[in-house]
């Protein structure tokens, strides 16, 4: 059974010349201890679904649809609920390690806390022991508990993001571009942390990356996004051996090959709709080379082809 | 911590004696001779020669300047023209009003400050935020005597609730006094009915004081909130379920203090050289009061005295808004 599963969600940003429709009618589930990359461009809504999930968007943003954690509505919450639930149940690292925590609090206050929060009753040495746990899942030493986050390099503080994250096992952990910051090297030891959480804690994985190769590494499925719209979903070797939308091949045929002699790169011409102004039809006619009378027309419904979902006129109607 | 609180100590005494240093040459640079302002403009030459010599006008100005350090050094102020007495002992006089008045307008600035401020920022763009705009312009452009006017026109003249001026009603002081702040004293004599005229004197005075400065810090909050706010710390806060309360005061205000206590810290210096506006409309008998009625006086002894005290009192409060800082922020103390 899906842990966690959207449904016709929509995002608007309301700003002063309009609405940005950042998300568009995306559904999918996240199935238990499954790992679901979310791939595309800067700008294509990946971050702001992630964060809608958490509610933390700012006020200016508009949601509708459903968002069920085990079959509750995340968005017709309270608000004490809905906060009750981030850092237990869904739990969130971000993109820039550097700037996650805060700077004047010791890391052992980050977790308790995160504790406290959660727990306004736990004993202090019960949080200790917790806190030293997780931080040695990541591999850091519990020593560093009483150092501030200045002491840490970036590839360390994003495993003290991670250890907070995962301290009270939640069920989802959506990981916001987790490396994006990070050197290849660090990069690398980040995304094997994750890789062995995956396997010893019973917890499922968002991943939202613009990294093909880390999702390739991480991921169980991935889901492509393009302007705000889900536009293929699939197990990821079916997904990148046989690439059904033309938006996906031509993303993966955009990633260098250092073994092959054409050593030219491949791109995607043009570059994404202005959001405020999306073009009728599907959002991605312009750049793509199999346009036909009808994607200009009308927005291709999504649709199931051999346990995939895609969302292109090229598989009918 | 230590070491840091040493430092900045050690580091404070070059930064007093460049100010004494340039306090004895700005008043010896300006025009008027202080002989001469106490004696008359008619004084024979022969009594003003003599009256140098008894001040050491008459010795070469780097020994005056030598002997005006070793006098500060001795805590020596020198001789007020005007009285007589010691300035040093005038101004401990003096100080202990400046100082009751300082923290009660204090305590109202930085209480309007920190919460209009913080609120004003959470709530940025809505009502609340423009009124703290609206306030802090409004209040920032009142002169401050003019408020203070209109304050006791309406709480002392029309409405008969607070008395308009000075420090106490007549036979109302503490008596002992032990630390000359009336209230302090009150409290330690057990005088409630001398507690209850001090606070009431006070109120009119500091409120008006107060809420002038406050416009000020409620601008400075208010903008170093809103820039903490937007970090990603305080959004990975929230995604760990931390209260509102908690994000808002915990992690967005308290990462912004640094430049906002600073900024309240120098405040509190400079109000303790006198709010001599402030002062001088409620006839608070205060440094300001005193400045104000020495200027006029020409009495340079006290004005170079005054100056200097404040001086001191500027960097003291330096020290500790400093030692405030490492305190909260521990990348200054590291």
């Amino acid at each position: 059974m899906a842990v966690l599963s959207i449904k016709n969600l929509f995002i608007e940003y309301q700003i002063k010349s309009g609405a940005v429709k950042a998300v568009e009618d995306v559904s999918f589930d996240v199935e238990e201890n499954e790992s679901l990359g979310i791939v595309g461009e800067s700008g294509c809504g990946k971050s702001t679904l992630g964060t809608a999930i958490l509610r933390l968007l700012p006020q200016n943003a508009k949601i509708t649809g459903e968002i069920l954690l085990n079959g509750v509505n995340l968005l017709e919450l309270d608000n004490e609920s809905m906060r009750k639930i981030r850092g237990k149940d869904i739990a969130m690292i971000f993109q820039d390690p550097m700037t996650s925590l805060n700077p004047i609090m010791r890391v052992r206050d980050h977790f308790f806390e995160l504790f406290k929060v959660h727990n306004p009753d736990i004993k202090k040495n019960e949080m200790i022991k917790i806190a030293s746990e997780a931080l040695e899942s990541v591999g850091v030493d519990p020593k560093r508990l009483n150092n501030y986050p200045f002491e840490f390099s970036g590839g360390m503080r994003q495993r003290v993001m991670i250890a907070l994250a995962i301290a009270l096992k939640p069920k989802v952990l959506i990981a916001d571009e987790p490396t994006t910051a990070l050197d290849v090297v660090v990069q690398e030891q980040i995304m094997q942390v994750l890789k062995n959480l995956m396997k010893t804690k019973n917890m499922s994985i968002v991943l939202i990356t613009h990294d093909m190769g880390i999702v390739a590494e991480m991921a169980e499925r991935v889901a492509v996004m393009y302007a705000g719209n889900l536009v293929e979903l699939g197990a990821i070797h079916k997904l990148y051996n046989k690439p059904m939308h033309p938006y996906t091949r031509m993303l993966l045929e955009s990633i260098p090959n250092i073994k092959l002699d054409d050593m030219d790169l491949k791109f995607i011409p043009g570059s994404p709709p202005d959001l405020k102004n999306p073009p009728r039809g599907c959002k991605y006619y312009p750049r793509c080379p199999f346009t036909k009378d009808i994607c200009k027309k009308n927005d291709p419904k999504t649709k199931k082809v051999d346990s995939r979902i895609v969302k292109c006129w090229i598989y009918g109607e | 911590m230590k070491t840091y609180i040493l430092t900045r100590i050690g580091l404070s005494i070059p930064m007093i004696l460049i100010i004494l240093t340039i306090v004895f040459f700005v008043l010896r640079v300006l025009p008027g001779n202080p002989v001469l302002a106490m004696l008359g403009p008619k004084a024979p030459p022969s009594v003003v020669k003599a009256m140098e010599h008894q001040m050491g006008l008459d010795k070469p100005i780097l020994v005056q300047y030598a002997d005006y350090l070793k006098d500060i050094i001795h805590g020596n102020f020198g001789q007020s023209t005007v009285t007589g007495m010691p300035v040093l002992k005038e101004l401990m006089q003096k100080f202990p009003a400046t100082l009751e008045l300082t923290i009660f307008a204090m305590i109202v600035a930085v209480f309007i400050g920190i919460f209009y401020g913080t609120l004003a920022a959470y709530k940025l763009g809505n009502p609340l935020d423009v009124s703290a705009r609206i306030y802090s312009i409004f209040v920032y452009s009142f002169p401050v005597f003019w408020f203070g006017l209109m304050l006791q026109l309406i709480f002392g003249v029309w409405l008969h609730w607070l008395p308009v001026s000075g420090e106490s009603s007549p036979f109302m002081t503490p008596d002992p006094m032990h630390t000359g702040l009336y209230v302090v004293d009150a409290i330690i004599n057990g005088q409630w009915d001398v507690l209850k005229d001090s606070l009431e004197h006070l109120i009119l005075p500091s409120i008006t004081l107060g809420i002038v400065i406050s416009s000020i810090f409620v601008r400075m909050v208010r903008a170093n909130v809103v820039l903490t706010l937007s970090q990603q710390f305080v959004t990975a806060a929230r995604a760990r379920g931390a209260k509102e309360k908690s994000v808002l005061f915990r992690h967005a205000l308290k990462n912004a203090l640094p430049p906002i206590l600073t900024i309240m810290g120098l405040e509190f210096a400079l109000l303790l050289g006198g709010a001599v506006l402030t002062e001088v409309t409620f006839s608070w008998p205060g440094i300001g009061s005193y400045l104000v009625s020495r200027i006029h006086a020409r009495d340079f002894t006290a004005i170079q005295g005054t100056i200097v005290f404040f001086a001191i009192f500027v960097a003291i409060t330096s020290i500790l808004v400093d030692v405030i800082n490492a305190w909260i922020n521990p990348r200054v103390r590291y």
